[in-house]
């Protein structure tokens, strides 16, 4: 009996492999592994997005994030000599991949059609690291079709937006200051103490856990609204609105002081939420979806506000309850011109890729910046996403597809079973093409803000845009801006500073923590008095720290960066 | 190997047998090697300028610089020694009451009502299977200014405004010992109770023969019998004075306790494993950390030796 199950088992052992072969035969896809400092998920790509690729290249993509796995892997990697065979890093880091030899040349992209319509700012990019014509190793990432010197998104990434229905009940004052705007937020509070439901409101909700990101130094919350001054903190130095003077973060001649002085007045009027300063981003998130902030500023906030629904289902934006810019008359935004050159991250091939893997690799490329597989990376898909009109333009289908997780159509189910459209999205998370290129698909670009379909719904629909165009006579916040002489973008020139090296590297984490510590104690200082003596104690601090040495060494790699905007305007 | 056997054969039954022993040893031997004394070829990262992705060769040896570098600046030094200040004073209010689990376990012991007391064990022991990540998120729910607490304070008229517990770093030291208590009472306690299990019945019983009452029998028997646990517990805790961890308090940290709350762990990571990491100047620290930390050990080892006559070492 024993004899007879151990020869079943063996056979059955055998032939399944037999069969698994087999099957591989011919079809098993390559796995092409992509070292992605963009992505917020580490292993192989699952769902719609696996099967779109699959089916194209009979690749899979198995993902390495170093946000998820931690950045040791990073330097683990690097020591074994293969990060991976698609690698996408900070653009700060790619220079030393070149030269570690970690990334190969890609001479062949010049065949390929769509990458090749950026061959203006893969050109600018490659001549400027090797410093000769024609050798290839990156792709910058988010190139748009524009120009250098054009802006087409209609609202700067920071500027204060509040509820219009709030601003009309209190009269719709004209705010000249922040500190006009200080007295609306505190109006707006006595008529707003408490949602609905009776959570509590607050002019603003705070939070820490992205201080010092996006090479500004100091808590996040402030360096966003030191940009309404036209100011831009260049990691510790801080670029004044001349665009090329720069001042020392704590300077009280300048925004950052400015902004946290602003904050603090809040605070003293009881206007900031008392956990600021112990709760985190999601939290935040939370407050904002449940409409307990009255101000936002950030342009993507909005995106957790505006297209919600009341109890009864009615979108708020059809009652006016949705947030939108206030201008506040003497500031002046800093905003930087589409990114023509591309954002902060390249792409670049593994220096182990060759063969067929190789010429796989740098198809996939190509369709990554084909109108197609853009449509994929910022659409989605066609019959969940979005429907196809008559004339070839798009129309929204569902708009929540993401947020809610929606199923996808059946034929975009893959072999792994998954569903959902947010389980199956694109895991790169980093994209070649800006999302504000034309699709040539359609001839509008992608965001479905700019589809003549999507604005003529929102006529009907949007009584706070309506209403906001006809008050302020200004067809979006960029338009009033414009009209109003409150913003001259700055010419995009797509600089990256050099990373830091040696003791600025230690210096940095230890400046950048008692800056966040002594400004966040400042913010919720309880008085004028206590506001100042703690600036000053920051003040001494940092100087103590050698905050001298790493300024000026921000000035230096910054200054760069002024110069080619200078060159870029042709003074 | 074959001829070596042969060898061994060739020697005497006693050295032989020797020979055995050793090899009884040597897996546990060869773990410690590779598992402790292999790492420490990691310290050479100390010495130089090493920045990934490019290798480490000689000549961005750099010697000393980063243990220079720690003691360049008088406010870093201020800062180290603020740092060090928390570690101590946190460590030290566990190691002082370091009793507090023996005392637990010795009453746990008392509760003669068997599914009560199983009941307490298990409700203690629970929290520690807890991650910290989910202890602060406890925190936060019950601590908020929305909070449990704040919401029974308000609504029975106490305080006005909302009490921001979390934020204020008055008794920040205290309060963690607390959650750390909280968290890990349960779970000291079991050693406890398994020293508490091993004592002889007999003298338990003759103690009650001779009429001792039960606060008499835990004074002069069961706190007695485990005293040699709790010596071996608190030792242990003295070698890793300074590895308080950093969970709990990354966790609850924010600028506001910031200064009270930054153990050394925590100051390595703040300063050395933020945005791309300086892995040359979080080695030097931690291999400054192992000096003092082998320096504790010995202090205690002494001390134990004049007071108990006893050495652990």
């Amino acid at each position: 009996m024993k004899r007879f199950l151990s020869v079943l088992l063996t056979l059955t052992l055998l032939l399944g492999m037999v069969t698994i072969s087999a099957m591989a035969e011919g079809e098993a896809p390559i796995t092409i592994t992509v070292y992605d400092a963009a992505a917020n998920y580490h292993g192989i790509q699952k769902g719609w997005f696996a099967k779109v690729v699959k089916d194209r290249f009979n690749i899979e993509l198995d993902i390495i994030a170093p946000q998820v796995a931690g950045q040791e892997i990073y330097a683990t990697r690097a020591e074994e000599g293969d990060l991976g065979d698609l690698i996408i890093v900070d653009k700060s880091e790619f220079p030393n991949l070149v030269q570690a030899g970690l990334v190969r040349e890609i001479p062949e992209i010049t065949e390929s059609a769509n990458l090749m319509k950026f061959k203006a700012q893969i050109d600018h990019y490659n001549k400027e690291l090797t410093g000769e014509e024609g050798k290839y190793y990156g792709i910058p990432s988010e190139m748009t079709d524009t120009s250098p010197s054009s802006l087409t998104d209609d609202v700067v990434p920071d500027s204060p937006q509040i509820r219009w229905d709030l601003y009309k009940a209190i009269g719709t004052p004209e705010i000249k200051s922040l500190d006009d705007f200080v007295d609306v937020l505190a109006q707006i509070h006595e008529v707003h103490q408490t949602t609905d439901a009776g959570d509590p409101c607050y002019a603003v909700t705070l939070w820490a856990d992205w201080d010092n990101n996006d090479d500004m130094s100091g808590p996040a919350n402030v360096t966003h609204i030191t940009t309404w001054y036209g100011e831009k903190m260049k990691r510790s130095a801080l670029l004044q609105a001349d665009g090329e003077t720069f001042l020392k973060v704590y300077d009280r001649n300048g925004a950052y002081y400015k902004a946290a002085r602003f904050l603090n007045k809040l605070n003293q009027k009881g206007l900031v939420d008392p956990d600021s300063g112990s709760q985190d981003w999601t939290s935040v998130m939370n407050k904002w979806i449940n409409g307990q902030a009255d101000l936002l500023w950030y342009n993507w906030s909005t995106g957790f506000t505006n297209n919600n629904k009341d109890a009864d289902g009615v979108p708020l934006k059809s009652k006016g309850q949705t947030y939108f810019f206030v201008p506040i008359t003497d500031s002046k935004y800093y905003a930087e011109s589409d990114a023509y050159y591309g954002t902060n991250r390249m792409f670049g091939v593994g220096s182990k890729v060759e063969g067929e893997k190789y010429d796989i690799l740098m198809k996939f490329l190509d369709w990554y910046a084909s109108p197609e597989g853009m449509t994929f990376q910022h659409v989605g898909i066609e019959g969940l996403n979005y429907t196809v009109n008559e004339d070839g333009t798009f129309s929204v289908l569902h708009d929540d597809a993401l947020s809610a997780n929606l199923p996808v159509p059946d034929e975009y189910v893959g072999e792994d079973g998954v569903v959902g459209y947010s389980d199956g999205n694109n895991a790169i998370n980093q994209w070649i093409g800006a999302s504000i290129c034309v699709n040539e698909l359609t001839g509008e670009r992608f965001p479905m803000k700019f589809w003549a379909s999507y604005k003529a719904k929102e006529k009907e629909e949007d009584l706070t845009k309506t209403e906001w165009q006809e008050h302020f006579g200004a067809e979006n916040a960029v338009d009033y801006m414009l009209k109003n002489g409150m913003l001259e973008p700055s010419p995009n020139v797509g600089y990256a500073a050099p990373k830091d090296e040696g003791e600025i590297k230690s210096l940095r984490p230890e400046i950048n923590g008692k800056l966040c510590e002594y400004t966040w104690k400042a913010i919720f200082a309880k008085d004028d008095a206590e506001f100042e003596a703690l600036w000053d104690e920051m003040i001494e601090v940092l100087d103590g720290f050698d905050y001298d040495k790493l300024y000026e060494n921000d000035v230096a790699a910054y200054t760069v960066e002024v110069n080619m905007k200078k060159e870029a305007l042709g003074k | 190997m074959e001829r070596e056997w042969k060898r061994a054969r060739r020697l005497g039954p006693k050295q032989r047998r020797s020979y055995m022993e050793f090899l009884y040893i040597l897996p546990f031997i060869l773990l410690v090697a590779a598992m402790s004394y292999f790492p420490l070829y990691g310290w050479r990262y100390a010495f130089h300028d090493y920045e990934p992705p490019f290798p480490i060769t000689p000549e961005n040896f750099v010697g000393l610089k980063w243990f220079n570098y720690i003691i360049s600046k008088p406010a870093r030094v201020r800062d180290v020694l603020r740092v060090l200040r928390n570690t101590f004073a946190m460590s030290g209010i566990s190691l002082l009451f370091s009793w507090f689990p023996m005392i637990f376990a010795v009453f746990l012991n008392e509760i003669k009502c068997r599914p009560y007391r199983k009941f307490v064990q298990t409700a203690t022991t629970l929290p520690n299977f807890i991650s910290w990540v989910l202890v602060f998120s406890i925190a936060f729910n019950v601590f908020s200014s929305t909070g449990a607490v704040n919401t029974v304070l308000m609504d029975l008229g106490l305080i006005q405004e909302p009490i921001a517990f979390l934020k204020s770093s008055e008794h920040v030291w205290f309060r963690m010992w607390l959650w750390l208590t909280w968290k890990n009472a349960g779970w000291a306690a079991i050693m406890y109770l398994a020293a508490i299990s091993g004592i002889d019945e007999q003298m338990i019983e003759a103690a009650k023969v001779d009429g001792a009452t039960r606060m008499q029998i835990i004074w002069r028997i069961t706190i007695p019998s485990i005293l040699p646990t709790f010596f071996v517990i608190v030792m242990l805790n003295i070698a890793s004075f300074l590895n308080n961890g950093m969970e709990q308090y990354y966790v609850f940290q924010n600028n506001f306790n910031k200064e009270y709350i930054e153990v050394l762990d925590l100051y390595v990571y703040n300063i050395a494993h933020q945005g791309t990491g300086n892995y040359p100047l979080s080695t030097a620290i931690s291999m400054l950390k192992s000096i003092v930390s082998i320096g504790l050990l010995a202090g205690a080892n002494g001390l134990s030796k004049l007071i108990r006559g006893e050495s652990f070492i």
